[in-house]
């Protein structure tokens, strides 16, 4: 009987178990590191984030190629990837590849030797040329690359439904001073400028982060940025003061926000743009990354005709005509083993310049390459938005992705929703971001 | 696909039909022993798989935790009390506590109180009534996290003042001529955490009202056709006859829901993940646990809730003594 | 044995029973008050205004859903020309439906009576049998009940690495036999402990065996127990993500649970058709539901006992 010989194995393994517990393990380094490597029938199995249409774009760009090389992918998507790439990775269950949304658990699992480096792997001077400056550093631990971005987002957009906006004679501006002059014009014309929503379930407040992301990126510049994602410059700081306090003039200035301060907490981030469609207008600007410009959030009808009554613009720099970083983000392949040829193979393909070709025209996927041909993308829109990233004079990692999780993904959360919904005072919400940074 | 769906079944006949034999087996050769030894290893071999299975995914991974709560992040170094401390020592888990405190209080008790009226309630019914009250009742329990989610962001939505409601809350505030609620970020009186639990409610009280049920319905009949003719008002029988008769149940119900509420994750996690002064402890543990990487907190946390079981065990076993005094 | 036998038995504290009215049939059955009628309905249509919205919002367009309540169907007729099954066609398309629900079946079914049997046998003895370490061993049993599922992941994942069982079914039937385990002795042990005692003394006195009691006459009066156990332990299952997710992953064997979840995007998009896959995953356990609803008929423990 198959279920008593089990439980038969079973038992000895649990007692061995139990012994075992008795002392500490030494964080997971004990690595047999062999699943990823027996890939006998070449079968590859990638581990992402990615979901939806934004996948399928990475699996028509993947899949011909895989099978062209006689290489079968397993595609394991998940919402849930953080929690399930730490679950596998300390239970030893490694996949092949995995894409990952932040660059905080790459690096980490980087640090403890569980990812191999690709410099050795890629054609490292050709890259350097193709890739959009910062993304080859957004993969990178102690000078070495162990995430090759395989997809790019762009989230210094401010989207604006562009017949309304162009027939009252606004114009794109070229500096933050003369955004907030755009929105003061607005306003005291009796009408609203901005829609502003940050609600999202568990990660309700990550849309606030992009904001003060934003503007520290605009007012410090890509250097003073890395330091402050590395906490070298604290939150409680002149940089990130100056940058809230543009915020807090944008956001909490009566009249510039539809429905007010109050509503922006509990306003959904994927349908607060909306308004903007209506005739007239309920807002004249929406800042969000690219992906609320595809199916799903802006309303059908405006995506059908996206090119015609949306209009875009990078979020302008601190002086105009200064240094422009642009804030994005991507999914980064990291490698498990080194001597895993099928999935080296992948890893190269995705490298090329001219790689998603198939999937961009879906329209739900960026190539990081800044020589990548525009026209491949479907829409004018896209084509616009990719150039403000391949033109920018480099990409900032978002901020609170690239962070240690228990800031990114938790006190910086927090901390911005907890000021905005007017619970905490903006003394309060630094303090405890910067109480909330791990000791290390 | 065929072929997947008879395995299925022969998984299901072979499981099932080999757990029997194991036990047929184990009692058999138990049974060869002299009857003083057969008497004192039965009760073992009864046990035993069921142990088995305890020890490999919950005492094992309970004594690792144990372990680990005296350990640092990544489990790498010792720390001693620490993790204890700096968990005790912070003002948000304090309130943590005093939130997942309220949950205990409150939810347990109603989910009995209003599992058990609808047991009763339907049991007057006809069968066919009955049976539909009860799916109706039944129905959230089969709705995955995520489905709930999205069925009570329907309730509680907040869109901006003047934009149309998708919440059935707001849209009967705004029809009322009032502004929008932001009902999930109401902190007086924890009206949000309250608002959380109608969610937890909704969802469980199936649960409690199919035990309550099956154990209304094993209570014989003739007790019950005795006290009428004796005449008892239908709420002296509810009292004297079927209460008392159904209390194991209850109980059952009652330690159940609150150790459930004691981990209560997704409900509070999908709709505010602890903002707005909701956190409790499941919550905290999960986020230690994935979004700080802290092993130490979690661990520690998961301690403190098995420290925190004991005295309704305590009870437990006091029940116990009664039952078999009574039986 | 009879019904008046038994009733002789109810643990102390119940009333006596008057055996000169002993009635097969429940006679009140369908003499519910007005009163209590209207409660029953009131309460009813609270909990199923909700699911209903749910069920409406699973037919609308997605701007439908993102900019009107659902309840304005009712109030727009315009609203009700525009529903549309175009969620349900999608995730079928999608998510390769139908395979997942085999899978699901195939987990769920292993997973709900395989425990059941397993803690039945814990349950009877820690119920009928007086062994030294009962009550410490039921305790800590219970207690651990507590310990979140989380915990065990990694060291069961390693564990399952080294049987190279990761992916495979009898690796979720596994961990929700142990997870599940608990629960299921603590309500089986308690519903036991009600049955009463004198029944198995006299079998006992007649030389029936601990197997033969255990089959012939406790499981036979354990049948709403049993019953409410594989309702609960079936949707559990049947709805869990957390360890379909980490044991078995996406990919052929995965169930509807993770299948409809990767239809989610990472933005949250796609949730409407989150509402047509969640509709589609609940029919089995409500079905599973109703089937064994007939088992929680009075009379049935009692008739059964019989003979």
């Amino acid at each position: 009987m198959r279920r008593t010989k089990l439980l038969q194995t079973l038992a000895p393994m649990t007692a061995l178990a139990l012994l075992s517990s008795g002392c500490l393990s030494d964080g997971g380094s004990t690595a047999t590191s062999g699943t990823g490597t027996g890939n006998a029938g070449k079968t590859v199995e990638i581990m992402t984030g990615m979901t939806g249409d934004n996948l399928n774009a990475l699996k028509v760009s993947l899949d011909p190629y895989a099978k062209e090389q006689g290489i079968t992918i397993k595609w394991s998507p998940s919402d849930n990837f953080n929690q399930l790439i730490v679950t596998r990775v300390q239970g030893n269950n490694l996949p092949d590849i995995a894409l990952f949304p932040q660059p905080g658990i790459m690096k980490d699992l980087a640090a403890k030797g569980r990812l191999a480096p690709l410099d050795d792997i890629l054609d490292m001077p050709t890259l350097k040329n193709s890739m959009t400056a910062g993304t080859l550093e957004a993969g990178s631990k102690d000078g070495k690359l162990y995430g090759l971005m395989a997809s790019m987002n762009v989230k210094s957009l401010v989207f604006y439904p562009k017949q309304a906006f162009e027939s009252a004679g606004y114009e794109i501006p070229k500096s933050i001073p003369e955004l907030l002059a755009l929105t003061d014009k607005i306003r005291s014309a009796g009408k609203t400028p901005w829609c502003l929503g940050i609600e999202s379930g568990p990660a309700t407040g990550w849309p606030a982060t992009d904001w003060m992301e934003e503007l520290v990126l605009k007012y410090g510049g890509a250097a003073k940025y890395d330091d402050w994602i590395n906490h070298k410059t604290k939150f409680d700081s002149p940089l990130v003061r100056r940058a809230a306090g543009t915020f807090e003039k944008i956001a909490f200035t009566d009249g510039n926000v539809l429905g007010g301060r109050k509503s922006i907490s509990s306003n959904n981030f994927g349908t607060a743009g909306n308004p903007m469609f209506r005739n007239p207008p309920g807002c004249f600007m929406y800042k969000q990354g690219n992906f609320v410009a595809a199916k799903g959030f802006f309303p059908d009808d405006v995506v059908a005709d996206i090119d015609n009554r949306v209009g875009v613009f990078g979020f302008p720099p601190a002086t105009a005509g200064g240094d422009n970083p642009v804030e994005g983000g991507g999914d980064l392949a990291g490698l498990f083993s080194k001597d895993n040829e099928a999935a080296k193979k992948l890893l190269q393909y995705m490298a090329t310049k001219d790689f998603g070709a198939a999937g961009a025209k879906t329209g739900a996927w960026l190539s990081p390459h800044k020589d990548f041909d525009v026209a491949n993308y479907p829409t004018q829109t896209i084509q616009n938005i990719a150039k403000i990233a391949y033109q920018s004079t480099g990409i900032a990692f978002d901020g609170s992705d690239a962070m240690p999780g228990a800031v990114g993904s938790g006190s910086f959360w927090k901390g911005m929703t907890g000021w905005i919904s007017n619970q905490q005072s903006l003394d309060q919400a630094l303090k405890a971001i910067d109480d909330s940074w791990p000791a290390s | 696909m065929l072929i997947k769906t008879i395995n299925a079944v022969l998984a299901v006949i072979a499981g099932v039909g080999g757990a029997l034999v194991l036990f047929w087996v184990l009692n058999r050769l138990v049974g060869l022993l002299p009857g003083r030894w057969e008497d004192r290893l039965k009760p073992y071999v009864y046990i035993g798989p069921a142990f088995l299975a305890i020890s490999l995914y919950l005492i094992y991974p309970a004594i690792q935790t144990i372990h680990f709560s005296f350990a640092n992040a990544d489990s790498t170094a010792y720390v001693g009390l620490d993790n204890y401390t700096s968990l005790l020592g912070s003002a948000g888990f304090r309130s943590t506590l005093v939130n997942t405190l309220l949950w205990i209080v409150i939810v347990p008790a109603v989910t009995i109180a209003l599992g058990l009226g609808i047991a009763v309630l339907a049991d007057r019914l006809r069968p066919r009534a009955e049976k539909l009250a009860k799916t109706a009742i039944f129905l959230p329990m089969a709705i995955s996290a995520v489905g709930a989610g999205t069925i009570w962001r329907f309730v509680y939505a907040t869109n901006p003042p003047g934009e149309p409601q998708i919440g059935v809350q707001n849209a009967i505030v705004t029809g009322l001529g009032f502004d929008p609620v932001n009902w999930l970020q109401i902190t007086d009186f924890k009206f949000n955490s309250l608002e959380l639990m109608v969610m937890l409610l909704w969802a469980q009280v199936g649960f409690s009202m199919v035990l309550l049920s099956a154990a209304i319905k094993g209570v014989p009949a003739d007790t019950l056709e005795a006290a009428r003719i004796d005449g008892a008002s239908e709420r002296q029988i509810f009292r004297k006859v079927i209460v008392p008769q159904i209390r194991g149940t209850i109980i059952t119900v009652f330690v159940t829901v609150t150790i459930g509420v004691m981990k209560l994750f997704d409900i509070v996690y999908v709709m505010t993940n602890g903002d707005f002064d909701t956190n409790v402890i499941g919550v905290q543990f999960f986020n230690e646990l994935f979004t700080n990487f802290n092993n130490g907190h979690a661990a520690a946390i998961v301690v403190m809730l098995m420290i925190a079981i004991i005295p309704i065990m305590v009870y437990q076993v006091r029940q116990f003594r009664t039952e078999e005094a009574g039986r | 044995m009879s019904i008046a036998e038994r009733s002789v038995t109810r643990p102390a504290g119940s009333p006596p029973a008057h055996r000169r009215t002993v009635s097969r049939r429940m006679r009140h059955q369908g003499e519910a008050t007005p009163v209590a009628k209207a409660t029953v309905i009131f309460i009813c249509t609270l909990w199923v205004v909700p699911t209903l919205g749910l069920l409406i919002t699973s037919f609308r367009t997605k701007d439908d859903a993102n900019s009107l309540g659902w309840w304005t169907i009712f109030t727009d007729p315009a609203a009700l020309g525009r529903l549309t099954t175009r969620a349900y066609s999608e995730v079928i398309a999608q998510a390769n439906l139908d395979q997942a629900f085999v899978n699901s079946f195939a987990i769920a079914l292993p997973a709900t009576f395989i425990p059941l049997l397993i803690a039945a046998f814990a349950a009877y003895a820690f119920a009928f049998m007086s062994f030294p370490g009962r009550n410490t061993l039921f305790i800590m049993i219970v207690s651990l009940l507590v310990v979140p599922n989380y915990v065990a992941l990694v060291p069961i994942l390693q564990l399952y690495g080294d049987f190279g069982i990761n992916g495979t079914f009898p690796a979720a039937w596994l961990a929700h036999i142990g997870f599940g385990m608990s629960l299921a002795i603590y309500i089986l042990r308690n519903y036991m402990a009600t049955l009463p005692k004198a029944v198995l003394e006299s079998a006992r006195i007649d030389g029936a065996s601990h197997f033969t009691m255990f089959w012939r006459l406790i499981m036979p009066m354990c049948v709403p127990a049993l019953a409410s156990f594989a309702i609960f332990q079936f949707l559990w299952v049947w709805n869990d993500l957390l360890i379909a997710l980490v044991f078995i992953g996406p990919g052929e064997n995965e169930p509807i649970t993770v299948a409809v979840k990767g239809l989610m995007g990472q933005q949250g998009q796609g949730w409407q058709l989150v509402t047509a896959g969640g509709f589609i995953s609940m029919v089995i356990p409500i079905l599973f539901f109703l089937a064994l609803q007939r088992f929680f008929v009075r009379g049935l423990t009692a008739g059964s006992v019989k003979g």
